[in-house]
């Protein structure tokens, strides 16, 4: 079987000439004929979602889908994939449960939705009850031998947790504090970063983790690092609009604090990336995502206040020197006035031994008659 | 050791000095090593504040090659924590708590807004610096510190300091922290300048001179 160095190797390459897949496929059709690979149990479970890390998943050309996870995984609970409903499918869950204890891989795709106990997201019906997100994945997560959130929402919150946030919704991490949880963040992920974790968990256990929880292994670098625009970045050349051929970070390019791999993976099958068509990355697999970084065409987040008012940064920081400058002229034409400057500067300056005062004398106006 | 020492002089500008029938005393306000600091301070901020605005937000008028922006950037931040630390050492070595906030400076503080307010005709009594200047330079030290924590935690990219990346929650944040910081200081830096022009500009000579001119005790 491949060694996990040589694994590393491929998750590169394959970024770079777009065949993850088929590069992976040999070594692992040999390690599963070998029976070198023990198929790990796999269950997901949908919170609060819009889907699209399953559809993202889906997307996935050579080899197909089911024959990564037929070979690789036992995909045994997914909405999206799932063919019986009802009492059965949460029987399959339960088995899961009870008969694989700290052998299965959860993964949590969606945000946990917290508000009023969770009763806003019921992810199945037990016993004439219905089952909340938070209850299933705090149920399930204690017992797994993984827990691997997937997309924004499960990640950090995503969209689900954005401003006001009124489903308290927040990442699968601070409803778990007992399990590490291994991030896979995006909107969507990337199926390269949720299968190739994968891959990693069922051959060589846990990868290596960044800051957030993210697998280094695509999470490592910058996508301004990367970022095939970066020479007009360091030579100053700025797109000033949307659409065009320069770097886009003076229209908002989030590149600069986001961490992923899109420049040497990109999306739809290497097809293309959104800095590819010319439009800002927009730090889709960033904590705080996407308030933290909207205005997608500005660099810093506006400032939400009571009200619901935003203003943005470079509107406050502009306000407050304004307000610095008045001041200063003010206090400077003020002190003319009084001349308190004068006396000042006076004082601290001249050396005789008289030194003289300065007093405000009052002033007469000459008066002239007209010449009619 | 006090902060006003006895002063030695050449013997010639001692000589003009006693022509001129001085009155004020000379004393020794700022030693060598703090007037180092500040002017060295003030050139690596300056750079700092400007190259970090530039990569904030490149201006429309400039056409700047942004790898060579970034690396003065940079090495202004170096120098800027190295004179930083340099009057650390200096006020460590010397006993110097003038720039340490106490209670009596906070008493103060209002009776020296009512002088710049123009409510009371003089500044009440001070230690070395006024109540306000005590304020505003221990803030600099303090938001100079977290800046740069700030900004290693963003050089070493996560692979240092990673508790500073989770207590502020992403690069995103940093940066926005890393702003309001710098217009904090935007703010306050022509207040000094100001004051140091119009309040007492033998205080201003002494940071070049190191010596200024005071009344008898």
């Amino acid at each position: 079987m491949l060694s996990r160095r040589d694994f590393l190797k491929l998750v590169v390459e394959g970024a770079i000439l777009g065949n993850f897949y088929q590069l992976i496929t040999p070594p692992l059709a040999q390690a599963v004929a070998a029976g070198e690979v023990n198929k790990l149990p796999v269950v997901m479970i949908e919170t609060g979602t819009c889907t699209g890390d399953t559809i993202s998943l889906n997307n996935i050309w050579t080899p197909t889908f089911s024959d990564i996870l037929t070979d690789i995984l036992d995909w045994r609970y997914d909405w999206t994939m799932l063919q019986a409903q009802g009492d059965v499918a949460i029987r399959v869950l339960e088995e899961t449960y009870e008969k694989m204890p700290h052998e299965y891989i959860l993964i949590v795709q969606g945000s946990m939705i917290q508000r009023d106990g969770g009763h806003y997201n019921h992810v199945g019906f037990k016993n004439g009850k219905l089952i909340t997100g938070l209850e299933m994945v705090r149920h399930m997560g204690l017992k797994a031998k993984y827990v691997v959130a997937i997309g924004s929402c499960a990640t950090y919150g995503g969209p689900a947790a954005g401003y006001p946030n009124p489903s308290q919704s927040t990442g699968v991490q601070n409803i778990l504090p007992e399990r590490r949880v291994i991030n896979v963040s995006g909107c969507p992920a990337h199926p390269d970063w949720i299968m190739g974790t994968l891959l990693h968990l069922a051959l060589y256990g846990e990868p290596e983790l960044e800051k957030f929880g993210r697998p280094k292994l695509f999470y490592k670098e910058t996508v301004h690092n990367r970022c095939p625009r970066r020479r007009f970045y360091d030579q100053g050349i700025f797109a000033t609009e949307i659409g065009q051929k320069e770097c886009l970070y003076r229209v908002g390019c989030k590149g600069p604090v986001t961490y992923a791999d899109c420049p040497i993976r990109r999306w739809n099958d290497r097809f293309n990336w959104p800095i590819g068509c010319n439009t800002p990355c927009i730090g889709c697999t960033e904590p705080g995502y996407p308030d933290l970084m909207s205005p997608f065409t500005a660099h810093s987040p506006d400032i939400p206040f009571p009200g619901g008012t935003k203003v943005t940064t470079d509107s406050i920081g502009l306000g407050v020197l304004g307000l610095t400058s008045v001041a200063i002229i003010g206090h400077a034409v003020t002190s003319l006035y009084k001349g308190r400057i004068h006396k000042n500067l006076l004082k601290t300056s001249l050396k005789g031994k008289h030194q003289p005062t300065v007093k405000k004398v009052k002033t007469f106006h000459q008066y002239r008659l007209k010449k009619i | 050791m006090s902060m006003k020492q006895a002063v030695k002089l050449r013997r010639p500008v001692l000589k003009q000095l006693t022509q001129a029938s001085l009155q004020n005393e000379i004393v020794l306000s700022h030693s060598i090593w703090v007037r180092i600091f500040h002017w060295g301070f003030t050139v690596s901020l300056t750079g700092i504040i400007l190259t970090g605005l530039i990569l904030h937000q490149p201006p429309n008028f400039l056409v700047l090659n942004f790898g060579k922006v970034f690396i003065v950037h940079l090495a202004s931040s170096w120098f800027a924590m190295g004179f930083v630390a340099l009057r650390i050492t200096d006020a460590i070595l010397r006993r110097d708590n003038s720039l340490i906030p106490k209670i009596e400076d906070l008493k103060h503080f209002p009776k020296l807004l009512g002088y710049y307010f123009f409510l009371r005709p003089s500044p009440p009594p001070n230690r070395k610096y006024n109540s306000g200047q005590v304020l505003m330079y221990f803030s600099w030290f303090l938001l100079f510190l977290v800046a740069s924590l700030l900004g290693l935690a963003s050089y070493w990219q996560g692979k240092h300091l990673l508790w500073v990346w989770h207590m502020v929650g992403g690069f995103q944040v940093l940066r926005w922290i890393k702003f309001a910081v710098t217009i904090y200081f935007l703010a306050t830096i022509p207040l000094h300048i100001y004051l140091s022009l119009t309040e007492d500009i033998s205080r201003l000579q002494a940071m070049v001179t190191g010596y200024e001119r005071k009344p008898p005790p």
